[in-house]
C-alpha cells in the first residue's frame, strides 16, 4: 500500500466517527422528515403517502399561510432594528470609549447574554406587563393616562428580540471593528475625509462582511425561534415555529409539522443565497 | 458627537440591562407579585427554589447534559479536524459541508427530525436522547473551531511528530491537544454554553428527566411569581461568575 | 507642489516614556529625507508628528514655514503612505486613486482623469478596475504611492513604505521611488530601519536612536564619517582600535599610527583596510578568507596585538592566501571621542 493511501486512511478513519454521528442523527432524521412531510393524518393514524398536500394546505389556509407572513415580518423588523441600534453601539464601543474600558463596556453591553434564554424572554414580560416597571413609570410620569397594553401583541416579540439580537451584532460588528486597520481611518481622514465621511464611505463597507453574518444569525435565530413569540407573543398570532408546535401538542399531526418544518427550512436557504455573496466577502 | 455617543451608550446600556436588573431586583420582593412597588427584601423565594427538588433535579440534568454532551462533541469535532487538516480526501469539501450543516438548521427543526426517528426505532424521550440531540448542534461548532485553528504552523508540527515515529494517537495526545488547548478550551466552554440554556431539544425530547430551561418553563405556566426571578438570578449570577473567571484567567493572555 | 519642514524642540513623551527628546531638524523643499534608524528610536513617532497623527508634548512643527503644530492630518499639506498601505478594499484602484480628490470636491470626470493619470505615472493604468486585493504587494504599494500623490501635497510621509516586500523588489521600488520623487519635486519623508534601502534613496539620512538624532547628512557624510559609534555600527561593519594622541600620530595596540592625533577610538570599514592605503596598519596574518563576488573577506590577525581580528573587503584577484603575512594600510581614518562624551 503507498504511503499516500495509507495517510488517507488514517485520515478517513479520524473523520468518520463524526461523519457518521451527523449522518445518523442529523441527515437521516432530517430526510425523514421530508419523508413524513408527504404523509397524512387519518384520525390518529398517519399514513404514507407521497402527495404534496400539506404543502397545498400551508399555502391555501389563511391560518398557516400567515403564520409564514408574520413570521417573515416580525424577522425582517427585527434584523433591520437591530442592525440598526448595534452598529453605532459597537462602534462607539470600539472607537470611543478608552482602550482601557473596552472590555469592560463590551461585557456590560452582552452580559443579559449570560441569563438563559427561557428567562430573558419571561424578564421582559415582568417589565412590558400591564403593571410592569416600563407602564409604571410612564404612567407615573404623567406620559400616559393609563397603561397600554404592550405584552401578548407583537411589539413585545419585537422587542424582546431586539434585545437579544442587538447584543449578538453588536459582538459581531464589533468584532469586525476591531480588526480593522486604524490606518484606514487615518488614511483616509489624511486625505481630507470629514469624520462623518470616514465613517459613510470607509468604516460603513469595511464592516459589511460582519454586519451580513451578524444579519443572517439573526435571520436564522430569529425565525426559528419558538420561545420568545411564546412568551411575549401570546397566542394571538402565530409565527412558524408556534404552529409548528400548535401541530404536535394539539394532534400529534407530524406530516403537517414536517411540512412546516421543511418550508421554514426553504427560507433560511433562500436567505443563506441572497447573504452567500457577502459572508464569503474577502477581506483585505 | 461626544455627548451624543455617550448619550447613546447609556440609553443603549439602559435597554439592555432593564430586564435583568429588574429580574434581580423582584427576586427579592417581598410579596407575591414580582411588579412594582418594591415591598421590601426577603430571600424566602431562594430558600424556596433552593429546597424544591423538581428544580434541583432539574439542575443535576442540566449539569450532566451541559458537561458530557460537550465532552462527546469536542472528541469527535477534534479527530475529524484533525483528520481532514491531515490529507485532501476525495470529498473533503463536501465532508466538511455535512459537517457544518446542522449549525444552518433551527434546533426546532433538528430536534422534530430527532423526535420522529427517535419514535419509530422506540427510543423513548430521555436525558439520553437529549445529549445525542445536543451533540448534533455543538459537533458543527467544536469542528469549526478546532479545524480552523490548525493553520500551517500546526500541520507542520503534526507532520514533524509523525516523522519522529509518533503513532497516530501519539500524535493526537502529546501534540495536537496541547497545541490546540486554548482552542479546545474555547469550543468546549461555548458548548456548554449552549447545551446549558438550549430549550426545544431538550421540551421535545425528554419527559419526567428535564432540564432547567425546560423547568423553568413549566414554572412560567403558573404565571409571574417571584421564585421564577430567583431561579433566573441564580442562573445568571452562576454564568457571569463563570464568563469572569474565564475572563480574568483564560482569556486574559491571549486577548491582552 | 512642495515645501520645507522644520522641526523645532519637539519632545514627545507616551505617558513616563519620552520617545522624542528635543528634536530640531529642517528639511529642504524637494529634498528626499530618510528617517533611519532601529525599531522604537523615535522615527516613526516623528513621522507621526510631522503628519499631524500625534500632537508633540512640546516643540513645534512648521511646514512651508506655518505652525502645523495643532493642525489636523487632514488639513495640512502633507499625506501618509501607511506601512499597511491602507487601501480601501472595496474600492477600484481608481476609485482608491481618487479619493482624496472626491473628498477635495473635484468633480467625477476631472478626479477619474487624474487617477488615471497617477496610476499610469506608477504604470498600473490598465488595471484601474480592480480590487486591491487582486494585486500583489508591489502594486498595492505603489497604489498607495498614486493615492497618496494624487492630492499634490507638499511633503509626502512614507513609514516603512517597502517594509512588506521581498529584498528584490525592495531595491526596485527604491528606484522607482526615488526617480517618481525627481519627477514631482515634492519633499519626501521616509521611515526605515533598512541602512542600504536609506543609503539608495535618500538625499540626506537622518540617524535616530533612543528618541535622538544622531547623525544628519548625506549618505556619504553618515557612511564615511559618522559622528557616533551608534551611527558607525548601524550604518554598516567596522573594525574599531582604541587610540590616544602621541606626538604628530596616535599610538594603539598596533603600535603608532600615521593620522592626526586624536583620543578615542579608531573605525575604519572593512573595504577602508587593504593591501595599500595611506597609512600603515603593521604586518598581519591572514586567518580566514572568503569569496562574496565582488570582494575578498578577510580575517586578519596583528602581529603586534594577536588577540585583535581586523575585517578587510580586498578587491577581486587579489589573492590572500591563509597563512600568508602581509602588511595592511588603511584609509579615511574616523577617530570618535570615548561613548561617554559622545551622550554628554
Amino acid at each position: 500500500m503507498s504511503i499516500e493511501r495509507q495517510e488517507k486512511r488514517q485520515g478517513a478513519a479520524l473523520v468518520a466517527p463524526a461523519l457518521l454521528w451527523t449522518l445518523g442523527f442529523f441527515v437521516i432524521p432530517f430526510a425523514a422528515m421530508v419523508m413524513m412531510s408527504l404523509a397524512h393524518l387519518e384520525g390518529r393514524e398517519i399514513v404514507q403517502g407521497h402527495d404534496l398536500g400539506n404543502y397545498l394546505r400551508i399555502f391555501t389556509d389563511p391560518s398557516l399561510r400567515r403564520g409564514i407572513f408574520v413570521s417573515l415580518e416580525i424577522t425582517a423588523v427585527v434584523t433591520v432594528v437591530s442592525v440598526l441600534l448595534a452598529w453605532p453601539l459597537a462602534w462607539i464601543i470600539a472607537t470611543r470609549v478608552p482602550a482601557r474600558w473596552r472590555r469592560m463596556a463590551l461585557l456590560l453591553a452582552v452580559l443579559p447574554f449570560w441569563t438563559s434564554y427561557v428567562v430573558r424572554s419571561y424578564s421582559w414580560a415582568l417589565v412590558l406587563g400591564e403593571k410592569g416597571v416600563v407602564m409604571n413609570a410612564l404612567v407615573g410620569l404623567g406620559l400616559l393616562a393609563e397603561p397600554v397594553q404592550i405584552m401578548a401583541t407583537r411589539s413585545a416579540t419585537i422587542i424582546g428580540f431586539v434585545h437579544f439580537f442587538v447584543m449578538l451584532l453588536t459582538l459581531t460588528i464589533y468584532s469586525n471593528l476591531i480588526q480593522l486597520s486604524p490606518n484606514y481611518a487615518r488614511a483616509a481622514e489624511d486625505l481630507g475625509a470629514s469624520k462623518w465621511q470616514v465613517i459613510r464611505l470607509v468604516i460603513l463597507p469595511l464592516t459589511l462582511p460582519g454586519v451580513m453574518t451578524g444579519a443572517f444569525l439573526t435571520f436564522v435565530l430569529c425565525i426559528g425561534d419558538y420561545i420568545t413569540p411564546q412568551i411575549l407573543g401570546g397566542n394571538n398570532e402565530l409565527t412558524l415555529p408556534q404552529l409548528i408546535m400548535l401541530q404536535l401538542g394539539r394532534r400529534g399531526d407530524f406530516p403537517m409539522a414536517s411540512a412546516l418544518s421543511v418550508v421554514l427550512m426553504v427560507i433560511v436557504t433562500l436567505a443563506y443565497a441572497a447573504c452567500a455573496r457577502w459572508l464569503k466577502m474577502e477581506r483585505v | 458627537m461626544k455627548y451624543l455617543s455617550w448619550a447613546y451608550l447609556v440609553a443603549l446600556f439602559g435597554f439592555i440591562l432593564l430586564p435583568v436588573v429588574t429580574l434581580v431586583i423582584f427576586s427579592f420582593q417581598d410579596g407575591r407579585l414580582p411588579v412594582p412597588p418594591f415591598k421590601g427584601v426577603t430571600f424566602e423565594w431562594y430558600a424556596k427554589i433552593l429546597t424544591d427538588r423538581a428544580m434541583m433535579e432539574a439542575l443535576g440534568n442540566s449539569l450532566i447534559v451541559a458537561l458530557l454532551s460537550p465532552l462527546v462533541a469536542l472528541t469527535l469535532g477534534f479527530l475529524a479536524a484533525s483528520g481532514l487538516a491531515r490529507v485532501v480526501l476525495p470529498g473533503s469539501v463536501l465532508m466538511r459541508g455535512l459537517l457544518i450543516a446542522p449549525m444552518t438548521v433551527s434546533y426546532l427543526i433538528i430536534a422534530l427530525g430527532l423526535l420522529q426517528m427517535f419514535n419509530q426505532i422506540g427510543i423513548r424521550p430521555s436525558l439520553l436522547a437529549t445529549g445525542i440531540g445536543h451533540v448534533v448542534i455543538n459537533l458543527p461548532l467544536c469542528f469549526a473551531i478546532l479545524y480552523a485553528a490548525i493553520g500551517e504552523h500546526q500541520k507542520s508540527a503534526l507532520k514533524a511528530a509523525r516523522d519522529l515515529g509518533a503513532r497516530e494517537w501519539q500524535v493526537l495526545w502529546f501534540v495536537a491537544a496541547p497545541m490546540l488547548t486554548p482552542a479546545l478550551a474555547a469550543a468546549f466552554f461555548l458548548a456548554f454554553t449552549f447545551s446549558w440554556d438550549e430549550f426545544i431539544i431538550a421540551f421535545l425530547l425528554t419527559r419526567f428527566d428535564v432540564t432547567l430551561p425546560v423547568e423553568i418553563w413549566s414554572m412560567l405556566r403558573s404565571g409571574l411569581s417571584p421564585a421564577t426571578n430567583a431561579v433566573g438570578s441564580l442562573v445568571f449570577l452562576v454564568s457571569v461568575i463563570v464568563v469572569v473567571a474565564l475572563e480574568l484567567t483564560l482569556f486574559r493572555k491571549g486577548s491582552k | 507642489m512642495t515645501a520645507d519642514v522644520h522641526v523645532k524642540a519637539v519632545e514627545h513623551r507616551f505617558n513616563s516614556f519620552t520617545a522624542l527628546h528635543r528634536v530640531d531638524l529642517q528639511i529642504a523643499a524637494g529634498e528626499f529625507i530618510v528617517l533611519l534608524g532601529p525599531s522604537g528610536c523615535g522615527k516613526t513617532t516623528l513621522l507621526s508628528i510631522i503628519g499631524g497623527f500625534l500632537t508633540p508634548s512640546e516643540g513645534q512643527v512648521l511646514i512651508g514655514g506655518r505652525d502645523m503644530t495643532h493642525v489636523a492630518p487632514k488639513d495640512r499639506p502633507t499625506t501618509t503612505m501607511f506601512q499597511d498601505y491602507a487601501l480601501f478594499p472595496h474600492m477600484s484602484l481608481r476609485d482608491n486613486v481618487a479619493f482624496g480628490l472626491r473628498m477635495r470636491g473635484m468633480a467625477k470626470a476631472a478626479r477619474n482623469a487624474k487617477a488615471l493619470e497617477m496610476l499610469e505615472m506608477v504604470g498600473l493604468a490598465d488595471k484601474a478596475a480592480r480590487r486591491p486585493h487582486e494585486l500583489s504587494g508591489g502594486m498595492r504599494q505603489r497604489v498607495a504611492l498614486a493615492r497618496a500623490l494624487a492630492v499634490e501635497p507638499d511633503v509626502l510621509l512614507l513609514d516603512e513604505p517597502l517594509g512588506a516586500l521581498d529584498l528584490k523588489l525592495r531595491r526596485q521600488m527604491q528606484e522607482e521611488l526615488k526617480a517618481i520623487q525627481r519627477r514631482v519635486g515634492t519633499t519626501f519623508v521616509h521611515v526605515t530601519h533598512d541602512q542600504e534601502e536609506a543609503m539608495a534613496i535618500a538625499d540626506r539620512i537622518v540617524v535616530m536612536n533612543h528618541g535622538r538624532i544622531e547623525h544628519c547628512g548625506t549618505p556619504e557624510e553618515v557612511y564615511l564619517t559618522p559622528k557616533t559609534m551608534f551611527s558607525a555600527d548601524f550604518m554598516g561593519e567596522t573594525n574599531r582600535i582604541p587610540v590616544s594622541p602621541a606626538g604628530a600620530g596616535v599610538t594603539s595596540q598596533l603600535g603608532l599610527l600615521a593620522i592626526a592625533p586624536a583620543e578615542g577610538t579608531l573605525c575604519l570599514r572593512p573595504e577602508s583596510i587593504g593591501l595599500t592605503g595611506a597609512f600603515s596598519l603593521g604586518r598581519a596574518t591572514l586567518v580566514e578568507a572568503a569569496f562574496y563576488g565582488s570582494y575578498h573577506r578577510c580575517h586578519f590577525r596583528p602581529l603586534a596585538a594577536p588577540e585583535m581580528l581586523l575585517t578587510a573587503h580586498l578587491p577581486q584577484g587579489e589573492h590572500p592566501r591563509p597563512g600568508a603575512e602581509v602588511e595592511l594600510f588603511g584609509r579615511n581614518p574616523v577617530v570618535l571621542a570615548p561613548v561617554a562624551k559622545a551622550a554628554a
